[in-house]
């Protein structure tokens, strides 16, 4: 009994002497044959259809990319990457759950156990942060499609880029528009009312609203901010109503905005202007859902679907991630994502290497013109601080059911409704 | 600090606060139900409404059978689930320290909800177009139509459950196990079969009020946290095993929730929701009905 | 006992005897491996992972003072990790309090908030403590969000400096993060250890077991369950303060949600409430499953892992509630 106890033992510790030995090389990659890409998205939790969604568009992209497309994108003429013998990419998906310290322990995993040459993500800001900061410290090239909140290019970073606008670019425009509907109708509008969700996110919204709204000469006649996620929007809606704004502006995720149009509905609020802060309103299930419901509401956007006519690699894009996506449309996170994505593919292009450094450099020198992309931007190309400055955000407005672009006024598919129709006006 | 809104909108925060009171009582009466009968809390209770808010969901998509003719359909299946549950897991456990009670329920309502996500996928669902929606005008106070009928349904429950409790033997049986295990057991009452109705009957309320939430709130695999922490307050604040208590709770803990956002600010809504526990629970430790 | 049973007597003695052995040289090998894990382990990943059981082995340690040995069932533990958190990196950002200094000031704010808490909280039973715990930390929670002295919703990120010990931060490796962590859950552990084994002890189980009794034979509860609140709030606070260096960041959905509550509570649960080893070997099994789960299903988005998480917290609940301690008690034979 004792002998194969013994013997057993030493088995074990053999055993665990060779785990160890192995676990702390790691393996050894195949050479220059594949690029490797970590991509931070969250696939479970409240977020995880936008998690999915960025995935499957990423993957569009890199059928693109390694398998050649007809479609006029540079990197679609060959497969793989021309620039490095036609090394093809290969992305490592992982599960932020929407925590920014999973982000963190992923980050670092992904850099130093996968061994990618550049990371990808993450959407939620909070996360965004962490899983950035980790970049810098181990100095990666980190690309964000779609966190908007103004801080991340505030850090000072050298290796963090971001193809987006962030809050205060897209809040701009709001305020750009309500001027310029102003002059165009003959009208006047005095006051706004803040309703944000209390995360990252719509905290940075309604701020930068807030501080423009001042800049711009509106009344804040309310600033409201509640628990996301809440059960009932009644008080909420209650606020609003008391504080009487010309214009509404919220800032919500998907499920609030659902809830906060019925309870609208509900409860008889009628502002003249919604304008929203994305999120929640452009998700295509808020649209399918609400869309006749929340008939004249105005969002932001980085991106809008109909302007198809004027942009052929919209519609061409589009039909591939309907294969993905059981049917859904391309929109305004899978836009950002796999706008961000080629991007960063076309600089490990142009780089010609698999090193950071170089990368980071190519990244630097992005020029990327607006055929080339599906966002109505002027382009792709970053400031000092790893900022896009080629962005340009639109709004868009629920007529119909739809979304169309209505501003800035020479994109515009549309006329602006003004004012919202009264809930007992509509049909 | 303070906002004062004009009356309209004091008195329909009142009326919206009232309806959904009425709500969150119907699904902390099954919670104090169980309490009541085995001193166990069901920490899966979220979990069950969520159950229930799909069943109702997936009976409108597969079947086009409207929420409201689903409450029945979901009543029985989540009848069902309690009945499951208590043969499967709560039976053992019985006679186990608090901690490992706390914890096999605890447990189960992580895996529901895994399971809905794996199953379902993470994705928010909504009936599109339910029968009971949009605004109706009480006193030319404009409410929503939803909230009206759930919380009228809730009601109905409410007084069936008396009904059940005070007039039928069964339901005898059930408040005296509720009261005194021993007795109840020496005078030839099945405990056993009694903590299984038990268990039957909480889940179906909380699947009736699901299928009723699945009306106007969207569906998705963690919605029943949200509802499960209120339902924990309501049943602690009206009182542990007191299922009238569930009803007042549930309707102070609506009031409360609406008006601490509408006169001092949404974002304390619960705050307010939860300091007003604290504060019964350290005068009157028993909650406001409650038996210990 | 008769003769006739002395010679199985011997055998079941040795037995024992050489299952005693086993123990004690397993138990120093686990000794020896968390002492040089970091020499075998040199992926940051690896690292990362022995580090979250150190820290969360700690948080469940402390709480199982208060939960396992006192009996106090606190689901809103999550308050004093965040406060340990918030008052150690705010010290440091708004007035340039040392990170160290700040970990004392945090375990002092800590143990003020749990005796706010507790001298009102523990005239409540059972369950309504539990809840009261809930609420209490859903409240902070939410005063933490819309607080923008300390970051609000937007969290607070703490200055990058070089690494050093004084200034409780490193970059290049973790190693050095592993050790601090190591030594403030080897001091949780012996002050576990001396507390099971002190007259203290023995009042908290004497609360745990029958509190009624324990007050009519003169035991004060109310100030025992306070000296086992703070405690067990100091020690998470120590926590907290190494998670906002080891991040340097933090907001109050990462310090203060009820998830984390539960968490600490799940782990200690699994491993075996009440015990000296169990909240640490809870740590120990389930965050790598954890990970491991999270790495290989989570990705694709289907929740497999918290499916597992979940059956495996109600199986041990249900069939083994002394947890995994007890099992392996149960297969040493005592």
């Amino acid at each position: 009994m004792r002998m194969q106890k013994k013997r057993f033992g030493g088995f074990l510790a053999a055993v665990a002497l060779i785990g160890m030995v192995l676990g702390s090389t790691g393996f050894a990659h195949a050479q220059a044959k594949e690029v490797v890409i970590g991509v931070l998205y969250p696939m479970t939790g409240p977020s995880a259809q936008i998690g999915i969604d960025a995935i499957n568009i990423i993957k569009v992209a890199l059928d693109i990319i390694n398998n050649g497309a007809s479609i006029d994108l540079p990197l679609a003429k060959s497969k793989g990457l021309p620039r490095l013998n036609g090394a093809k990419i290969r992305i490592v998906a992982v599960d932020t759950q929407g925590k920014a310290d999973v982000g963190q322990a992923e980050a670092e995993r992904l850099i130093t156990q996968e061994k990618v040459v550049a990371l990808f993500g993450a959407y939620q800001s909070a996360v965004t942060t962490t899983a950035s900061q980790v970049a810098e410290r181990m100095g990666i090239p980190f690309v964000n499609a779609d966190s908007s909140s103004p801080a991340l290019t505030e850090r000072g970073y050298k290796w963090f880029f971001r193809t987006s606008p962030h809050d205060i670019h897209f809040s701009q425009v709001m305020f750009d528009f309500m001027k310029d509907l102003e002059k165009r109708q003959n009208v006047q509008l005095k006051s706004v009312a803040i309703l944000n969700e209390d995360t990252t996110f719509g905290t940075d919204s309604a701020k930068a609203q807030e501080e423009l709204a001042k800049k711009y000469g509106y009344t804040v006649a309310a600033r409201v901010p509640f628990r996301s996620g809440t059960t009932s929007l009644d008080a909420e809606v209650g606020r609003m109503k008391s504080a009487n704004a010309d214009v509404f502006l919220p800032s919500l995720y998907t499920s609030d905005a659902i809830l906060l149009t019925r309870t609208m509905r509900n409860l008889d609020y009628n502002p003249k202007l919604l304008i929203a802060q994305d999120a929640g309103y452009t998700d295509p299930k808020f649209v399918t859902e609400m869309g006749k419901e929340a008939e004249g509401a105005i969002t932001r956007a980085p991106f809008a679907l109909d302007l198809a006519a004027k942009k052929p690699l919209i519609p061409a894009i589009d039909a591939m991630f309907k294969k993905l996506s059981g049917a859904r449309d391309m929109a305004d996170v899978s836009a950002r994502a796999f706008t961000a994505f080629m991007t960063l593919a076309d600089a490990i292009n142009r780089a010609g290497s698999t090193d950071p450094a170089a990368i980071q450099k190519a990244l630097r020198e992005t020029n990327t013109p607006p055929e080339q992309l599906v966002m109505p931007w002027t382009g792709v190309k970053f400031d000092e601080k790893g900022q896009n400055i080629g962005v340009r955000a639109i709004l868009q407005q629920l007529q119909g059911g739809d979304y169309h672009t209505v501003y800035p006024f020479d994109l515009a598919v549309k006329n602006a409704i003004y004012p919202t129709p009264a809930w007992s006006q509509r049909k | 600090m303070f906002n004062i809104p004009s009356t309209e909108v004091l008195i329909q925060g009142i009326m919206s606060g009232f309806l959904m009171g009425c709500l969150y009582a119907l699904i902390a009466a099954g919670l104090s139900l169980i309490f009541g009968l085995m001193e166990i809390v069901n920490f899966a209770h979220g979990e069950f409404l969520m159950l229930g808010m799909y069943t109702a969901f997936w009976m409108y998509t597969l079947f086009a059978i409207d929420p409201l003719f689903s409450v029945p359909i979901c009543g029985a299946v989540l009848f069902l689930l309690g009945w499951l549950v208590h043969k499967g897991i709560i039976r053992r456990i019985l006679g186990a320290p608090m901690l490992a009670q706390i914890f096999a329920t605890f447990g189960l309502g992580i895996f529901l909800r895994a399971a809905a996500q794996f199953l379902w996928t993470p994705d928010f669902r909504q009936v599109a177009h339910p029968l009971v929606q949009g605004p109706i005008k009480i006193f030319g106070i404009s409410v929503g139509l939803p909230q009206l009928v759930a919380s009228g349904a809730s009601l109905a429950a409410f007084a069936f459950l008396y009904w059940f409790i005070t007039k039928t033997e069964t339901g005898m049986a059930l408040e005296a196990t509720a009261q005194d295990r021993q007795a109840a057991s020496l005078m030839g009452i099945n405990t056993e079969r009694m903590f299984t109705l038990g268990w039957g009957i909480s889940s179906a309320c909380v699947g009736v009020a699901g299928a009723f939430l699945a009306s106007f709130f969207y569906v998705f695999p963690y919605v029943g946290s949200l509802f499960g922490l209120i339902a924990y307050v309501t049943v602690a604040l009206g009182g542990f095993g007191s299922i009238p208590g569930s009803l007042v709770a549930g309707i102070i803990i609506g009031l409360i929730e609406v008006l601490g956002g509408l006169l001092i600010a949404p974002a304390f809504k619960y705050v307010a929701v939860f300091l007003v526990y604290l504060i019964v629970v350290l005068i009157r430790p028993q909650g406001l009905f409650g038996k210990f | 006992m008769a003769t006739t049973g002395s010679a199985e007597e011997m055998k079941r003695e040795r037995e024992r005897s050489s299952r005693r052995t086993i123990g004690f040289v397993l138990m120093g090998l686990l000794i020896v491996g968390v002492l040089l894990f970091p020499v075998f382990f040199r992926l940051p990943y690896h690292r990362d992972i022995g580090i979250k059981i150190l820290l969360y082995g700690l948080l469940a340690q402390a709480w199982n003072i208060l939960a396992g040995y006192c009996g106090q069932i606190s689901l809103g533990h999550a308050v004093f990790f965040g406060a340990g958190a918030y008052t150690s990196s705010v010290l440091q950002t708004a007035f340039g309090v040392n990170p160290w200094l700040g970990l004392l000031g945090g375990v002092v704010v800590a143990m003020v908030l749990s005796l706010l808490i507790g001298y009102p909280c523990f005239r409540l039973r059972g369950h309504y403590f539990a809840i009261a715990t809930i609420a209490i930390g859903e409240i902070i929670n939410t005063l933490a969000i819309n607080w923008e002295f300390i970051g609000g919703a937007r969290g607070l990120t703490l200055p990058i400096h070089k690494d050093s010990l004084l200034a409780f931060q490193f970059h290049g490796s973790k190693y050095a993060y592993y050790y601090i962590i190591l030594g403030l859950m080897a001091l949780c552990f012996y002050a576990t250890w001396r507390i099971e084994r002190s007259r203290l002890g023995y009042y908290l189980r004497a609360i745990r077991e029958d509190s009624d009794a324990a007050q009519s034979v003169g035991i004060p509860i109310a100030k025992y369950k306070l000296i086992a609140m703070a405690i067990s709030a100091g020690f998470v606070a120590a926590g907290g303060t190494f998670y906002a260096q080891y991040l340097l960041y933090m907001d109050p959905d990462s310090v203060f949600p009820l998830s984390l509550s539960i968490l600490i509570c799940c782990l200690a649960v699994v491993g075996g409430v009440g015990t000296l080893w169990g909240p640490l070997v809870g740590a120990a099994i389930m965050i790598p499953l954890s990970e491991f789960t999270r790495i290989q299903f989570g990705g694709t988005g289907s929740a497999v892992d918290l499916l597992i998480y979940g059956a495996l917290l109600t199986i041990v609940a249900v069939f083994q509630p002394t947890g995994l301690v007890g099992l392996f008690r149960r297969w040493g034979g005592r």
